[in-house]
């Protein structure tokens, strides 16, 4: 490991996270605004190479490499380029892949081990190179080229990307496998990179880019049936314009009536419930039921006088209750008239072995002792027996009632 | 429990547009030739025979052999059609070029109308267009504030069967496969009366672009 690099990239890695919002701004805005930056830190990341300056006077520019990598992990749909350089790259595979067996001939294993782990670096920035462009192809097919907006820019679009599907076909042709399992002859390592490896890459992307291909030529099929229709739209409005009093044939008159003007006209009414299907008895019952909730309120608006004789018979029970409890209250005025003496409620209660409520009673004396009129009432003398409530003061818990004659 | 076919036969005999964005199951029943043939089989006992238009996308109930009666009823349907394109036409060129995605609404085009109001009040040339599309007899709004004239359009469309709208709590409509239909309409009169509106309208853009 060499030190020095290892020291240098990890400085690196390092500038790029104390400066990551500038390079996040640089990346979406396209330039650096140096004004706002302090001259140092520039300087520091057009050192490092994260920053560039493609000519003198124009803005600073992130670095294509870094670019890239952003575009890669962030899975930015604004990332168009395809890289398909494959056949350099299959080039250089050839060359380590020399390389390593002449070491392996020469007995210098280990310069092979370095030449072997270079060698499959390669192959595997080769596969992932190949899977990445088929899913950018993917991704602009699967938003259908959401990110121009005009039906031509699309058809545009979609021409480009069929044409980089051509070139990445043209460049896949350029795989011989006949020559590279020749080149990896019997050594076990070299024939699982270079053929299989390369083989399951080549023949996924190949079977991708065929079906990309076809799905963007029916996109591009759908975009121009768009441009028609548009173009039909516009048509006859301009059409109308000039002829305000168009009328098209009336075509059902003809004695071939086109498909296109042949539409039944719809003869389905809902059906009618049938009450002799037992099987839905049930559901039945519970329309009715619902039915029945509402005619219910009806009813019982028409019906009400009907109901009313009930209610009186109510009325006349409790009327006989309070009869009777008038009728002893007037036997304990007359009570006291009658002899005189002060009597109390409660005495008078006991005494006779009534079967009111207790409190029922001494409040119906209070009642119709304020319910007499004021010229008997000045004959009888009301006495309350009670205690002041204990927590609420005003109020008087009355026991029990005294009366008596004046 | 009535079963597929039952359904689809039902759809069908009820006049609809049977489309992807209308019935989905339904649809996909139709795409099978064996349930075509079947449907099919039992819509000719009704004098009916199964149709499709815009390449399949829409199926509908056509008659099988035209009376005099039948000619009545297409008649008066032909009649409501082509009343509905001027306006239809008008609506949708609006409609395409305010939502600027440049894209003619299809099956399946989701509308929002908020979106769309934001839009045509804040254009001028939309407001109008859309008050004057409002006072055709197919919409007739009398209604001179903009957000009733395009709830009014949007509710009368629905009715036709141009949209559906998905969720009732939600103001988004969606294109069904009558806007299709009503597209091969035009192609078909385009072609039979050799209007030749395609060329015109390519005209007209490039001659704007000439001055």
């Amino acid at each position: 490991m060499n030190i020095n690099l290892n020291k240098s990239g990890i400085s690196l890695l390092n500038a790029l996270s104390t400066h990551s919002e500038l390079i996040m701004q640089a990346y979406f805005s396209g330039s650096v605004n140096e004004a706002e930056h302090s001259p140092k830190v520039i300087q520091n990341l057009i050192d490092l190479k994260v920053l560039w300056r493609p000519e003198s006077d124009v803005e600073l520019r992130l670095r294509p490499a870094l670019r890239t990598l952003l575009e890669e992990s962030l899975q930015d749909e604004n990332n168009r380029q395809i890289d398909a350089n494959i056949g350099n790259l299959l080039a250089t595979l050839t060359t380590q892949a020399q390389h390593y067996k002449e070491s392996l001939a020469h007995q210098k294993y280990h310069e092979s081990q370095a030449y072997l782990s270079d060698l499959t670096e390669h192959v595997y920035t080769l596969t992932e190179t190949l899977a990445t462009n088929v899913r950018l192809l993917w991704s602009r097919i699967s938003n259908e080229f959401g990110y121009v907006s005009s039906v031509d820019a699309k058809i545009r679009e979609n021409e480009l990307a069929q044409q980089q599907v051509t070139n990445m076909l043209n460049q896949l042709a350029m795989f011989h496998f006949d020559q590279l399992s020749q080149l990896a002859g019997s050594h076990r390592e070299l024939r699982h990179l270079l053929v299989v490896t390369l083989q399951s890459a080549f023949a996924t992307s190949t079977q991708e880019l065929s079906l990309v291909q076809s799905k963007l030529i029916e996109l591009l099929g759908r975009f121009r049936e768009f441009k028609g229709r548009t173009r039909l739209l516009k048509g006859f409005m301009l059409h109308m314009d000039q002829k305000p009093d168009f009328e098209p044939v009336n075509y059902v008159t003809l004695s071939n009536v086109p498909a296109l003007f042949n539409r039944a006209s719809g003869i389905i009414k809902p059906a009618a419930a049938d009450v002799n299907n037992v099987e839905q008895e049930f559901e039945l019952t519970s329309l009715v039921n619902n039915i029945r909730t509402v005619n219910r309120l009806w009813q019982s608006a028409i019906n009400r006088p009907v109901a009313n004789p009930l209610v009186v018979e109510q009325e006349q029970s409790v009327e006989l209750d309070e009869d009777k409890l008038k009728q002893e209250v007037e036997n304990y005025f007359c009570e006291v008239i009658d002899s005189g003496v002060n009597t109390s409620a409660l005495n008078y209660y006991q005494h006779n072995q009534l079967e009111f409520d207790q409190e029922v009673w001494i409040y119906q004396v209070i009642g119709a002792f304020q319910g007499l009129p004021d010229s008997e009432r000045e004959y009888f003398d009301i006495e309350t027996h009670g205690t002041p409530h204990p927590v609420y003061d005003g109020n008087f818990i009355i026991q029990d009632i005294e009366l008596g004659l004046r | 429990m009535i079963t597929e076919q039952g359904r689809v036969l039902e759809l069908l005999l009820s006049g609809q547009f049977v489309c992807q964005t209308l019935d989905e199951d339904a649809h996909r029943y139709l795409q099978s030739s064996a349930n075509r043939a079947e449907v099919e089989q039992q819509l000719n006992i009704l004098n009916r025979h199964l149709s499709s238009a815009a390449e399949g996308e829409v199926y509908f109930a056509s008659y099988q052999v035209l009376g005099d009666n039948e000619r009545k009823t297409l008649t008066s349907q032909f009649q409501e059609v082509s009343s509905h394109l001027m306006p239809m036409v008008e609506w949708l060129l609006m409609v395409q070029e305010a939502m600027a995605t440049d894209m003619p609404l299809t099956q399946g085009t989701m509308i929002r109308l908020n979106e769309l109001q934001t839009v045509v009040e804040d254009t001028p040339a939309y407001a109008e267009q859309l008050g004057k599309i409002s006072r055709y007899a197919l919409f007739g709004s009398k209604a001179s504030e903009l957000d009733a004239q395009l709830k009014l359009i949007f509710k009368r469309l629905v009715e036709l069967g141009y949209l559906v709208r998905p969720n009732q709590d939600k103001q988004i409509y969606t294109a069904t496969g009558k806007i299709d239909y009503l597209f091969d309409v035009l192609k078909f009169i385009d072609e039979t009366e050799n209007l030749s509106l395609a060329e015109r309208a390519e005209d007209a853009i490039s001659q704007s672009s000439l001055l």
